[in-house]
């Protein structure tokens, strides 16, 4: 999950700044709402192969994310006022707050930061680097401190020219979460359980 | 007696009643426990309020709101009030929805199996299993997989959640950044205080406390610290009533001063007025330390009140001394009408011992000493520091006009039966509410903090402070049974809008019953082995990722199950110890209500348990309490107004001359009452100690008038004397009865109206001997010299007491 909306092809209006991840963030910058396709595909210690899931993204501006997962099942996940509810279904509504687990909040004000374009807010709680140039770039978000640092070992955005294509979140605990995001998305999976290693080479230099 | 020995003596006085006084104060707690005033419980729910439970946790809530900065400081600043307080030993418990009980001790944890309610319904096996565990996957790739994701391989069927929702609050507010929010942006918490909350000195610290730990904290200066709950209430109350008490007192102090300055025309009363009633309230205090070391605040403030009688004693002796005679002299002759007085109203008030009621009989201990010394003071201390008179009040400007004034007055036989029969009928018929039984009415809460109170209760889900389900069984686990038991018929309340919602101590703790048949339910090792390898199936889980669930059922198996006493010192534990309390003759469960709309239906249904469930109303058990102490303080008052009459009656040595004095203050107390009545004000305890202080200061005016000297110019000092004391007192209570505390109205306005009615109806009630007209028929001031000096000499020695 988490790897939100970092997927929204608009140009980009800021000045040029001098720091390249600051630039970068400020040509993908854009304003609220914004929706993309995405795919996820999460590698867990506990499970013998990934799990899939595929839906839609939408920021809502400001703190508001949602993030609706049509395929394999429907369920409505929301981040609002820092609360997350999650809707399986017609089930019951799941609340629970962000800050308990301070991942979800991290990575949150990670990506909003990454829509704002604002690199000073993100560089709060990550290091920034760039790779690659205006074609093809690859940002590395690194968790600076404590809890986050504990559950988070970096969260890494593939993209080319204004757009992200896929974001990789590597938890400490050595789980992986790949989302693509927009084309990538709609392109789809190249078989139902893809490797790890084969999904990131795709998100880094496939077509 | 030379100038420098009474210098002397009136330091050496004053020193000496600052040591006592400052003395006392070190060994006199004064304490706001209800047990110290009110008469022992009678009925059942007297008792539960007295034996400290009855407070019940909901009175011991503080609701808390932190607004005034950006919702990130303020979440941190409730992070930082929760962190504070948490390690505060005036607080049992602190909630800002960021956790709190939701966390189960490590220990604690293969329990889940015994205190969740899901063995109730389901069992482990491999259907269940394959559910929850596809489930589980789903949660996986949720949004909330980083919460549940270490969770999982110990708990796959998610009891923590379950417990940890199962002990939430039933009505949560919404949580931003991890606190909770109210709908106007206040960052919200509750914190329990230790102390009871009735107990408003006990609160204000715990809430003094709470402003530190608030003010001490990080960016605090900007944010706004909002309190609410039974207990600020109090304490806010007090501030008020002392506040206004304090700016009145100033006033009326600065009033007395210009009063007897113009009265005495002499800076010495000034310097020794207050002498004599601080000796006195420094002694009674004394005594009250000596004999109970503690004492109720308003015992303290009904005592002061009383003891304002003993102001006039010093008065009286201003008045009376004149040129050419001694201080000593003079209180001489003033002695045996004032000892009547004292002594009359200090047997009066040993009617208050025989009460029964502690703080009744501290009032009369402080009472009785204060007016002994009092008197004491005024009859050997007071003239041995009064310098030579140098004039006679006699000769006061316009006093003599005023006495032709009074002497010529009607004085028709049939006023005291109108007077009398008007009052009856009015305080009879007047419609309205006798009594006032609510204390708390007497100290209002305003308006805008009612309703924030309201408005802070209902979003953070807050129990109710007026109601308390109690549960009686033998044992704590009868208790617990019972509680379990009667847990749906209560849903079924809720669900028809009888309240809100409710929180059984069954809801933290089954019963030991309960935890072995879900103990029964667990299936072992090998049969959970199996379903769960059958519920794997298909699944994309790692085989032995499960391992340590199959560990902890195994564990809860043979588990002990968990009492009160087995779960500790966690928070859990002190919530539940709250809830359950042992008595004498078994053990009580509290459950507390919250959003109570049909009291009547609750008590209804208690009412068909059998007494084993009851809904104690803690307002009408407290109003019952009140009652029952002013049934004891006017049985007291009867006894004390039989046992006045006959002392006045001995020491005059006459019914008709005793019929005089007595009449009146009679006659008196009965019109304060009707108008009292008449204007609609339900009288409370204290409008009948002003009664009482009313009726003692016209003891004197009565006593004082009746008295025949046969000289003049003693006529004229007794009349001076009283005119000070009336215009004194009206100063006093009367600015008192403007005030915009109803406890300080009524004691203001009631004195005022029983000094006025005292002193019309002893004038026009006193006997015509008693106003003859000056020998002149003509008013004229007396000249100092014209008439001997002594006029002990010309007395018709009839003083009382001799």
């Amino acid at each position: 999950m988490l790897a939100l909306l970092a997927a929204f092809a608009l140009p980009a209006t800021a000045a040029p700044p001098r720091d390249p991840a600051a630039a970068l963030l400020a040509r993908l910058a854009r304003p609220p709402p914004a929706s993309t396709a995405f795919i996820e595909v999460s590698y867990s210690g506990m499970l013998d192969h990934p799990l899939i899931v595929s839906g839609e993204l939408h920021w809502l501006g400001g703190d508001r994310l949602e993030r609706d997962v049509e395929k394999p099942w429907r369920e409505v996940a929301k981040i609002d006022d820092g609360e997350l509810s999650v809707q399986r279904g017609n089930g019951a509504v799941r609340r629970m707050p962000v800050a308990r687990a301070p991942q979800v909040g991290a990575v949150l004000a990670g990506f909003r930061a990454l829509l704002d374009g604002d690199a000073a807010a993100l560089s709060h709680d990550f290091t920034l680097s760039v790779q690659g140039g205006n074609a093809r770039w690859v940002l590395t978000l690194t968790p600076r401190a404590g809890t986050l640092r504990d559950r988070i070992a970096s969260i890494v955005i593939d993209g080319r020219g204004n757009a992200p294509r896929c974001m990789t979140l590597h938890e400490a605990g050595g789980d992986t979460t790949v989302t693509l995001l927009g084309e990538m998305a709609q392109a789809g999976l190249p078989s139902a359980a893809p490797l790890q290693s084969a999904l990131l080479a795709r998100c880094r230099n496939g077509t | 007696m030379r100038n420098r020995a009474r210098i002397a003596i009136y330091l050496v006085w004053l020193a000496a009643v600052i040591a006592l006084a400052s003395g006392v104060a070190g060994h006199l707690t004064i304490s706001s426990d209800l047990r110290d005033f009110v008469p022992p419980a009678r009925t059942a729910d007297q008792k539960l309020l007295l034996d400290e439970i009855g407070s019940g946790p909901g009175s011991r809530l503080l609701l808390l709101a932190i607004s005034g900065a950006p919702e990130g400081e303020l979440a941190a600043l409730s992070q930082g009030l929760d962190e504070a307080l948490a390690h505060d030993p005036l607080f049992v418990h602190v909630a800002n929805g960021g956790g709190g009980l939701a966390s189960i001790a490590p220990h604690l944890l293969p329990y889940r199996y015994l205190l969740s309610p899901t063995l109730d319904t389901h069992r482990f096996d491999a259907a269940y299993l394959h559910a929850q565990l596809q489930q589980r996957l789903q949660d996986l790739s949720s949004p909330a997989a980083p919460l549940l994701k270490p969770l999982l391989p110990r708990d796959p069927t998610l009891e923590t959640l379950k417990l940890a929702e199962r002990w939430a609050p039933p009505h949560q507010p919404r949580l931003r950044d991890g606190v909770w929010f109210s709908d106007r942006g206040e960052a919200l918490l509750v914190a329990e205080t230790r102390a009871p909350g009735f107990d408003p000195g006990a609160q204000a610290r715990a809430i003094a406390a709470l402003q530190e730990h608030f003010a001490a904290l990080p960016d605090a200066k900007d944010a706004k610290l909002a309190i609410s709950g039974p207990g600020w209430f109090g304490v806010q109350a007090a501030r008020v009533t002392r506040a206004e008490a304090d700016r009145f007192g100033a006033i009326t102090t600065l009033g007395f001063v210009l009063m007897l300055l113009l009265a005495y025309r002499s800076a010495v009363p000034l310097l020794v007025t207050a002498l004599p009633l601080l000796s006195g309230a420094a002694t009674g205090f004394a005594m009250l330390a000596l004999a109970f070391g503690h004492v109720h605040g308003i015992t303290v403030a009904f005592g002061f009140t009383l003891l304002g009688v003993a102001q006039e004693y010093p008065l009286r002796v201003f008045s009376h001394r004149r040129t050419g005679a001694s201080a000593l002299e003079c209180v001489r002759e003033l002695w045996p009408l004032l000892a009547t007085a004292i002594a009359s109203v200090c047997i009066a008030y040993l009617a208050f011992f025989a009460s029964g009621v502690a703080g009744l009989q501290q009032l009369a201990v402080f009472t009785i000493t204060g007016l002994i010394v009092a008197g004491a003071c005024t009859r050997w201390l007071l003239p041995r520091v009064l310098p030579e008179a140098e004039r006679d009040m006699a000769v006061t400007p316009g006093l003599a006009a005023a006495w032709h004034c009074l002497a010529r007055l009607p004085r028709p036989g049939w006023l005291p039966w109108l007077v009398a029969a008007a009052g009856i009928a009015v305080a009879a018929l007047a419609p309205g509410r006798f009594w006032q039984n609510d204390l708390a009415a007497l100290t209002p809460v305003p308006q805008a903090e009612l309703q924030r109170d309201a408005r802070l209760r209902a979003q953070l889900g807050a129990p109710d402070v007026r109601y308390l389900l109690v549960l009686r069984a033998p044992g704590e686990q009868g208790v617990l049974e019972l509680s379990e038991r009667i847990a749906p018929e209560m849903r079924t309340l809720v669900a028809h809008h009888a309240l809100d919602a409710f929180e059984l101590p069954s809801r933290y703790l089954p019963s030991i019953a309960t935890q072995r048949a879900r103990q029964a339910k667990l299936p072992d090792a090998a049969a959970l082995q199996s379903a769960l390898r059958q519920a794997m199936a298909g699944l994309p889980f790692r085989a032995g990722v499960f391992a340590p669930f199959v560990a902890d059922v195994e564990a809860a198996r043979t588990l002990p199950p968990l009492t009160p006493a087995s779960i500790g010192q966690s928070p859990l534990g002190a919530r539940l110890q709250a809830m359950l309390v042992r008595q004498e003759d078994g053990w009580i469960g509290l459950g507390t209500l919250s959003g109570v709309r049909d009291p009547a239906a609750i008590a209804a249904w208690a009412g068909g348990t059998h007494g084993a469930v009851h809904l104690l109303d803690l307002k009408a058990a407290t109003e019952s309490l009140v009652a029952a102490y002013r049934q004891r303080i006017l049985v007291a008052l009867g006894i004390a107004a039989l046992l006045l009459c006959a002392t006045v009656t001995l020491a005059l040595r006459s019914p008709r001359r005793a019929l005089h004095v007595l009449g009146p203050m009679t006659l008196a107390t009965l019109l304060v009452l009707a108008v009292l009545r008449a204007a609609g004000i339900p009288l409370s305890l204290f409008h009948l100690v002003s009664l009482t202080l009313a009726a003692g200061l016209g003891l004197h005016y009565a006593l004082f008038f009746e008295r025949r000297t046969g000289d003049e110019r003693e006529d004229l000092r007794t009349l001076h004397a009283t005119l000070v004391c009336v215009a004194s007192a009206l100063l006093v209570f009367g600015v008192l009865a403007l005030s915009s505390v109803p406890v300080l109205r009524a004691i203001g306005l009631t004195v005022a109206l029983g000094v006025l009615f005292h002193f019309a109806l002893s004038v026009l009630m006193a006997p015509h001997a008693a106003f003859p007209l000056p020998s002149g028929e003509d008013a004229r001031p007396l000249a100092p010299m014209d008439r001997p000096i002594n006029a002990r000499s010309r007395r018709s020695s009839k003083g009382p007491g001799g």
